[in-house]
């Protein structure tokens, strides 16, 4: 609670007169305390899988499939807008939505699917600790119980919020992306061409890569944990605006990180023929800023993007799904109030790390498959976001527009296109 | 088939909804929608059916009086032809399912938000009661069709036996839309729990849900519950009020949770409720906010009873019988001179023993602990603790008396450091 000089305010009639200049400060101050779920997402957005699957997508396609980051970027910028909105609106999660007006079978499925993507989701974050930490010569026998029990005691114990600006601040460890992206000179004729003119082989790997991209950049969880931000911080539709800017921000600044994660790996690997099969592959892209301590830049920018999305993915899906079945769910309870709440916690963390463990795990493939599962899943979670977001009883006169409705059935069906075309090319 | 209408069974609504209308003779038939319900009676009275008889047509009602309940459907004594007025919802009527069916309601007895997963109705001879919501695990496996299975993996894994969940009716408080909130809170139930409980609840509330509670609720449960209510979560519930309702609410509040909550609304709103209270009550309120809040002045009411020393006990028996109801502070009695010095202090033990026609000089106590109207919380904790008292008099610097600390409230100030 912040000091109450009230009466000294109370006197200050000066104040009231002095409006425009107030006003100003007024619009600036609640933009920054309105910012941040939608920032907040995109950074943890920018995972180990999504580090991965920008740099694979580099390295194998070189600056081919830039272009798939326009229809994204759009795709996304509507997506969050229409959780957000649902948000404000109906003051209730996603989940919540769903099972008010889909009923119990149906969530029930659902919430056993998106339990699973998160799942792997989760095992990429731990995968992205070992591989990270490998770099530095750290055992993962080592590094991912000991990141396991970290983010186990950040949450339980409390002090996330205090670490989650840490974790926000150490995302200025992307910048390093985008300096190397200036140093190394690349060839922007090309990247400009591989940005606005749409090609991709038919075949089930470059299928796979571009499912991969747009899971990744599009996940379904996140749409889930946006919303639910946005209702804890009770943001009002006179306030809207604000959240608008915030999710707009957000949305293209991972996008513009990852077209330089694609970029950078496209100039230093796939031009040098190099296929990425471990971190240490990857870190190389880093090489032209970094130099020989490129291992190290790399090595902390993904121990970071890990851990925050560690941190946030396993709570998130137990906050996602208690609040579907209306079981309690809080930090403040203890265990045996609890139950299935700290349950679902506690087994994502466990085989999340526990899967990492077993041996011969291969780390990068890990990673890039667990976003390509996203993809597939991302048309059913949005085919219920539209519904919801058309239905007036909740959303009043808030629903749809035509255009923001074609554009994002239209992105529905290119991904189940994708998907089915994904199942086709594989069998044969 | 078995007719079911002299015998006493439970039903489950999630069943009901799944049978047919069939019009006496056979040939029309046409599928449930809802299931209509009297909310004022003690347990909800299902007076009606609605039913769509074409795909495109709006749901008609049929009274349950003309339907005969079968095992896997219902009978209609004449044809569907009487029926073509499309339903329009009286006052006091509640659909089941729109309702309850997958919604949050209030368990006022466990003081929980839960998620309905079925209803269950008694029927007896041919009426249907609302009498228990069905919130377990079971009744959702029952919904999703899994329920054998879960049952016997359980039973063969764990040899565990899954046991129903369900609320009583008259523990349930419906949220699905703010007016059903509005139209069925007459029933108090809410007010009948702990104002903890209750904020808790309301915290947990989202947002549109959250102020329709709060708006029904009556002035002094509003209070009980708004001073219990996370700071951030009270503000905007007051923001949402009418200026005159939230300076009636804050009237209620015991000062320095008043206080508290002023000096944390814009202040505009502030200023707009405090011309609104009565004088008296604003002036002191005035006072409280003057002090930062962590500091004795923040955290002190103004709110106690003081007598001049020549009071006798009989007199100040009189005082109390008659101002106890509204004063934050009553087991400290404080004794001060005409300068509002302080001169004493007398537990209400003390007055209880005494005879009544002494005189508060005769019996207070001279030596008193005081804390200065600067002390920061700290200090002022570790008086608490040297002395045990369960309320300290604030002083100023000529040592004029300005209120007291309750233990209470040091202890939410202090009670986020203890972890």
């Amino acid at each position: 609670m912040s000091g109450k000089k009230l009466l000294k305010r109370l006197g200050s009639v000066g104040a009231a007169v002095r409006g425009g200049r107030r006003r100003w400060w007024a619009a600036t101050a609640m933009f920054f305390a309105l910012l941040g779920p939608g920032i907040i997402t995109s950074n943890v957005d920018n995972d180990a899988g999504g580090i991965t699957t920008y740099s694979l997508a580099g390295a194998e396609y070189g600056m081919q499939l830039l272009w798939t980051l326009i229809p994204i970027t759009i795709a996304l910028v509507i997506i969050q807008e229409m959780c957000s909105r649902m948000g404000v609106v109906s003051g209730k999660g996603l989940s919540d939505l769903i099972r008010e007006r889909f009923g119990a079978r149906i969530t029930f499925y659902l919430m056993i699917g998106l339990f699973l993507t998160n799942l792997g989701n989760t095992v990429s974050e731990f995968a992205g600790v070992a591989a990270s930490l490998e770099l530095f010569g750290v055992s993962r026998y080592v590094s991912v119980p000991v990141a396991a029990i970290f983010v186990w005691w950040l949450i339980v114990k409390g002090t996330y919020k205090s670490i989650e600006k840490i974790f926000l601040a150490a995302c200025v460890f992307y910048v390093s992306y985008i300096i190397s992206g200036f140093m190394v000179k690349p060839d922007w004729a090309q990247a400009w061409h591989g940005l606005v003119r749409p090609s991709m082989n038919v075949n089930s790997a470059s299928i796979t890569m571009i499912l991969g991209l747009v899971g990744t950049t599009i996940a379904p969880w996140m749409q889930f944990y946006l919303q639910s931000s946005i209702v804890d911080k009770g943001i009002k539709i006179e306030q809207y605006g604000y959240t608008k800017v915030d999710v707009v921000v957000g949305s293209v600044t991972v996008n513009v990180i990852a077209f330089f994660i694609i970029l950078l790996c496209a100039f230093t690997l796939h031009q040098h023929n190099i296929k990425i099969e471990t971190a240490r592959d990857a870190a190389l892209a880093l090489k032209p800023l970094a130099g020989q301590y490129c291992f190290y830049l790399f090595a902390f920018g993904l121990l970071n993007a890990s851990l925050f999305a560690a941190s946030i993915l396993p709570l998130s899906s137990a906050y996602t799904i208690c609040e579907a079945f209306g079981w309690e769910a809080s930090l403040n309870k203890k265990f045996a109030e609890a139950p299935m709440f700290y349950g679902i916690y506690s087994l994502m963390i466990l085989l999340g790390a526990g899967v990492i463990l077993l041996p011969n795990i291969p780390l990068i493939s890990i990673m890039y498959y667990s976003q390509v599962i996203n993809g597939i899943v991302l048309p059913v979670i949005l085919t219920f976001m539209i519904v919801l977001i058309n239905d007036r009883s909740i959303m009043g006169d808030y629903v749809n527009g035509k255009v923001l409705n074609t554009v994002s059935w239209a992105t529905v069906i290119v991904l189940a296109v994708l998907s089915l075309a994904l199942v086709v090319t594989s069998i044969m | 088939m078995a007719r079911l209408e002299e015998s006493q069974e439970l039903l489950f609504l999630s069943s009901l909804l799944t049978h047919t209308v069939y019009a006496q003779g056979g040939g029309a038939q046409a599928a449930i929608v809802d299931f209509v319900a009297d909310i004022t009676a003690l347990y909800p009275q299902v007076t009606g059916v609605l039913v769509r008889t074409g795909k495109r047509t709006a749901p008609v009602y049929i009274p349950l009086a003309s339907l005969e309940i079968q095992e896997k459907f219902f009978v209609l004594a004449e044809g569907f032809d009487r029926y073509t007025e499309p339903y329009r919802r009286k006052q006091t009527d509640i659909l089941l399912r729109e309702a309850f069916l997958d919604r949050q309601i209030v368990d006022t007895n466990g003081a929980k938000i839960r998620r309905v997963n079925d209803l269950q109705l008694l029927h007896a001879k041919g009426s249907l009661y609302l009498v228990h919501v069905d919130v377990g695990f079971r009744g959702l496996m029952r919904r999703v069709g899994l329920l054998r299975l879960t049952d016997s993996l359980l039973n063969a894994l764990f040899d565990y036996e899954l046991s129903d969940h369900f609320i009583s009716w008259r523990f349930v408080q419906p949220l699905a839309s703010p007016d059903l909130i509005r139209l069925t809170l007459s029933t108090e139930k809410l007010s009948r729990m702990h104002p903890a409980d209750l904020a808790d609840i309301i915290e947990d509330l989202d947002i549109h849900q959250r102020n329709a509670v709060f708006q029904s609720l009556d002035v002094e449960t509003a209070a009980d519950a708004l001073e219990e209510t996370d700071s951030k979560i009270q503000i905007s519930l007051i923001e949402d009020l009418e200026t005159a309702a939230a300076s009636d609410i804050l009237e209620e509040m015991s000062q320095s949770e008043a206080a508290d909550l002023l000096g944390d609304l814009p202040e505009e709103t502030a200023e707009e409720i405090l011309r609104e209270m009565e004088q008296d009550v604003a002036d002191d309120m005035k006072e409280l906010l003057a002090h930062v809040e962590d500091v004795s002045g923040g955290m002190m009411t103004t709110s106690v009873l003081s007598f001049s020393p020549s009071t006798t006990v009989q007199e100040v028996f009189a005082a109390l019988r008659e101002s106890a109801e509204n004063t934050d502070f009553i087991y400290y009695l404080y004794v001060v001179n005409e300068n509002n010095h302080l001169a004493g202090v007398v537990s209400l033990r003390e007055l209880f023993a005494a005879p009544p026609d002494s005189r508060l000089i005769e019996i207070m106590h001279e030596r008193v602990v005081t804390v200065h109207i600067d002390d920061t919380k700290e200090n002022i904790a570790d008086i608490f603790s040297k002395y045990g008292v369960i309320a300290l008099p604030v002083v100023d610097d000529d040592m004029e008396m300005r209120g007291a600390i309750i233990f209470k409230n040091l202890l939410e100030a202090v009670a986020p450091h203890l972890g």
